[in-house]
């Protein structure tokens, strides 16, 4: 479904992105995970054609054999937006506060079919249904302000699936609901993806929230891929020292419910901060900040591959020293 | 000993439309103690009134109802100069460090507010970076304005501020739930360390089981304005006997690690 190939981003100059090789097959969810300024919304954006002016894409990124990275712009829209649908983090600033519900769920439909109103109104029925809303025929004639924002979630779900996308890009989607809310939103977008054999890529800092989600994981640092696989090998046995720390950093849950010895353990950090655009080291990008780092970090490490398409860029891996 | 207790509290907004029972009411039949040098979490949905709780027991807003007292003392009792006492002691830390600092002040200015209006006093950059340097920050960040720093740094400056006035109990509302996980543990880590230095008194608001059963003792689990269930932390989370406390573990688990 899509296909990533050298895929390069460059800013001012700098090489902001760089990402070999990524694959989503059909059907499937992929999670890119990462600190704020990883490159992991940087790396969706540039799949989806969003990049900013100042931004210049090189490589492919095939979609359904298409190069979107060939397209102009015309050629794109026809796309984004129909074949490729968009879920953002926070619910209340993607819909427009002015449009009453139905509209906003319909506009992606009018703007790509040219189905009668009346087969526009009933579909945008069906699908505020399909995310579970309650009360469908009330709901559309309802404002954004006056629903909670895990109802504007599924709203901007029922718009991003309105046109049957074959593959639907969240970006953060449920970072600022409740933990209840959390899940059953996570919840829905895994049988949405089941029921339609839509492809989910999915950008979160959270390890845990991926894990529910996905199949396979690739984890972004300095632009690029340290890691990547399926969600279970890399949770449960991350090779590359990035992968380690954000799974370290992670307050998680008591495991076998021992809250009793939980309580007061402090959390493993990750020294420093993300470098700006440009500030990266060169070799292993993580090396400045890697507990692990040696002499031969300054080289970029090789990608070594595992079984099951496991594979991770450290010159000292995890669980090998 | 109790720092503050609430007993039998019922609060509303202004011009809330009171109907039979709860209707109207945020906040239904609130009662509970803190101890001193304890933590205690506060874990509930959105708009379960655990925001208004804590702002009602700094005295920020007043209830209709009950009794809300700090160190012994009714919270209503605090007037005039004595309500910036109260206020000194019972410092808030709010979610997003990027909307609770002023965009337009110096990092300088916006960390001195707190020791001018409730001490009067004018501290000088010395005393400032002291304060810096207990959250793991220096100098440098005086000078800043906000948009110059980062979420992390920023909600330090904003524990910074807190602790300027060297208050009794620290109020976290949702502290780290703005910031990325790496960020968060550094924040979660930092605020472990000052309440056992300081022996400080801390009551976090989090809608996250995982950070509240790592920091907090005891637990009060709130849903449409009243309490649930509430005690020790982990019997609460190993027996929960409310199906809403069982009902949040489940959603916790299934998306953590």
């Amino acid at each position: 479904m899509l296909e990533i190939r050298d895929l390069r981003v460059h800013i001012d100059g700098h090489e902001i992105i760089h990402i070999d090789e990524l694959d989503l097959p059909a059907g499937t969810r992929l999670g890119l995970v990462g600190e704020s300024g990883s490159g992991k919304t940087m790396t969706a954006t540039a799949i989806a054609g969003l990049l900013p002016n100042e931004a210049k894409a090189s490589g492919t990124v095939r979609f359904d054999g298409q190069d979107l990275l060939e397209l102009n712009d015309a050629e794109f829209s026809k796309i984004r937006g129909k074949r490729i649908g968009f879920v953002f983090q926070d619910p209340a600033r993607a819909l427009n506060p002015m449009m009453r519900i139905g509209r906003q769920v319909s506009e992606s439909i009018r703007l790509h079919t040219n189905l009668k109103r009346r087969a526009v109104n009933d579909k945008v029925l069906e699908l505020l249904d399909q995310v579970q809303l309650p009360d469908p025929a009330a709901l559309v004639r309802r404002y954004p302000h006056q629903l909670s924002g895990g109802q504007q979630q599924r709203v901007l779900i029922a718009a991003a699936i309105a046109t049957d996308p074959e593959l639907l890009i969240a970006d953060e989607p449920t970072t600022a609901l409740d933990v209840t809310v959390q899940e059953e939103i996570l919840q829905l977008l895994i049988s949405l993806s089941e029921q339609r054999n839509m492809s989910v890529l999915f950008v979160s800092h959270d390890l845990g929230v991926i894990r529910f989600v996905c199949d396979r994981v690739a984890v972004i640092y300095g632009g690029h891929v340290v890691e990547t696989g399926c969600v279970e090998h890399v949770v449960s046995d991350p090779r590359h020292r990035y992968t380690a720390a954000l799974l370290a950093a992670n307050p998680g849950m008591p495991k076998d419910d021992d809250f009793a010895s939980f309580m007061g353990q402090r959390l493993h950090t990750i020294p420093g901060h993300v470098p700006a655009v440009g500030k990266f080291p060169g070799g292993c990008r993580f090396r400045n900040r890697c507990e692990h780092a040696s002499a031969s970090c300054a080289e970029a490490p090789m990608p070594v591959t595992l079984g099951d398409g496991h594979r991770y860029s450290c010159w000292h891996p995890d669980g090998e020293s | 000993m109790a720092i503050a207790d609430v007993d039998d509290m019922y609060f509303h907004y202004p011009r809330a439309s009171l109907g039979a029972g709860d209707e109207g009411w945020t906040l239904c039949d609130i009662s509970l103690a803190v101890h001193a040098g304890t933590t205690l979490g506060i874990v509930g949905e959105s708009g379960s009134g655990k925001s208004t709780l804590i702002r009602v027991m700094c005295g920020l807003l007043h209830h209709q109802r009950g009794t809300v007292r700090f160190d012994g003392r009714d919270v209503g009792d605090f007037r005039g100069e004595d309500s910036k006492e109260l206020r000194r002691k019972n410092q808030i830390v709010f979610q997003n460090p990027r909307r609770s600092l002023d965009p337009r002040m110096t990092i300088r200015r916006s960390l001195s507010e707190p020791m001018r209006a409730l001490q009067g006093r004018r501290p000088d950059d010395d005393e400032l970076i002291v304060s810096l340097e207990k959250v793991g920050l220096g100098r440098e960040v005086l000078p800043r304005f906000p948009h110059q720093l980062s979420g992390g740094q920023l909600q330090r400056v904003g524990i910074a501020r807190s602790l300027s006035v060297d208050p009794t109990i620290l109020y976290a509302d949702e502290p780290v739930s703005s910031l990325d996980v790496s960020v968060q543990a550094q924040v979660l880590n930092l605020l472990m360390d000052l309440r056992d230095e300081l022996g400080l008194t801390l009551v976090m608001v989090s809608h996250d089981l995982g950070v509240v059963s790592r920091m907090c003792e005891e637990i009060i689990v709130m849903r449409n304005g009243r309490i649930v269930e509430a005690g020790r932390t982990d019997v609460v989370l190993t027996r929960p006997e409310s199906s809403y406390t069982a009902a949040l573990l489940v959603a916790a688990r299934a998306a953590s690690l």
